[in-house]
């Protein structure tokens, strides 16, 4: 059977039966989460814009902030199938696209609190995070395929990284 | 002051007024720069969808050299000058030109010496915007050091959604374009100044405008 392939945009959050193909454009300081369990055949992926909801005003989608998105994608798992010490969890993005010497600002550095808060909520679920490509100054592409359950990182000046 | 929705025409054209004496200033700054005419749009506010953000400039994926500067002080805020990776080469090549009189390709350049020809152009656009609208609005205000990337037009834009996501669902931009045109063989190299003012200084920003 062909593969689905959807394309996830920001603040996105979407858990598909295998076979899919789960894409993330042009990661900057957002994360693209992926989770998986290769047993239940049923991947997800979350699309995370910021690490902290203080509190979700009423409209906002979940998968924006890593500490509502985290717990949402692990509970839609669960009910397409999956169970919890089965899943595995991919993460990349997160980086700081620009540095400016000598001035602090509270949103040039989302990128590192993306990726801290997204593993501190993983680790709290009892999620096993696999592999991670974050960090750096590079925006990323993503493509995660329940075919072989790799997750292909485009990054500009450096190719196509598979973790 | 946190519902962008609730702004009425008449500030959302009073923010535009302050983009368009930034925009004059800039342009007259990168006509003196480069010594050619200087092209501008009539500035544009918008109110955008931080989830559409790399939508609305365009291809999100097409590669843009970016150089980015805070400001903080009366008037808090960022600003972005982007170009087209393309567009970006060709302000390069035409300020090291204008500078030493040779004409040096691009690409035998070493990334770090294109980087800050690129901050430099970057920095007295986003420089003399911001005197003229600190000015305007009678505010004292300090520029960070230009940070330059070359990304994803998404990824560079990132930034914007992590400065207004925490607030909110929309952003608030002011959007205006500079074009350098006769160039010998008729090509134009074309940036887009994007100013972006900190959530917490709209408010201030309108009642130094008087319509609030």
């Amino acid at each position: 059977m062909a593969e689905n392939s959807v394309v996830l945009g920001m603040a996105d959050l979407l858990v598909m039966p295998a076979p899919v193909k789960l894409i993330t454009l042009g990661l900057g300081s957002c994360i693209g989460l992926v989770v998986f369990d290769s047993f239940a055949k049923v991947a997800g992926m979350a699309h995370i814009m910021l690490p902290d909801s203080r509190g979700l005003r009423g409209s906002e989608k979940v998968g924006k902030f890593a500490d509502t998105a985290v717990p949402a994608l692990i509970e839609e798992m669960l009910k397409k199938g999956a169970t919890r010490p089965r899943i595995k969890a991919k993460i990349a993005g997160g980086a700081q696209m620009f540095s400016l010497p000598g001035a602090s600002a509270e949103f040039l550095t989302v990128g590192a609190k993306n990726v801290k808060e997204t593993k501190t909520k993983l680790a709290r679920l009892g999620i096993a995070l696999v592999a991670a490509d974050t960090g750096g100054n590079k925006g990323r592409t993503i493509e995660f395929s329940t075919s072989n359950w790799v997750l292909k990182v485009k990054t500009l000046g450096k190719g196509i990284t598979e973790i | 002051m946190s519902d962008l929705a609730a702004f009425n025409n008449l500030q959302l054209d009073a923010i535009r007024e302050v983009g368009n004496i930034g925009t004059g200033n800039a342009a007259t700054a990168l006509s003196g720069l480069l010594s050619r005419m200087i092209n501008m749009t009539v500035p544009k506010t918008e109110l955008v969808s931080i989830y559409e953000l790399g939508e609305h400039y365009g291809d999100p994926l097409q590669i843009v050299g970016a150089v980015f500067v805070r400001s903080t002080g009366g008037f808090g805020c960022s600003l972005i000058f982007i170009q087209n990776e393309e567009d970006a080469n060709l302000m390069v090549e035409l300020l090291l030109k204008q500078q030493f009189g040779t004409f040096i390709p691009v690409a035998e350049l070493p990334g770090e010496m294109k980087d800050s020809a690129l901050s430099e152009v970057g920095n007295i656009v986003l420089s003399s915007f911001l005197n003229a609208i600190n000015m305007l609005l009678g505010t004292q205000h300090q520029i960070s050091v230009p940070g330059v990337a070359h990304d994803m037009l998404s990824a560079i834009l990132d930034v914007v959604a992590s400065i207004y996501g925490q607030m909110g669902e929309t952003a608030l931009l002011v959007n205006t374009e500079l074009s350098v045109e006769g160039l010998t063989d008729g090509r134009k190299i074309s940036g887009h100044i994007i100013l972006i003012p900190d959530p917490d200084s709209l408010e201030l920003l309108l009642r130094k405008l008087k319509v609030m």
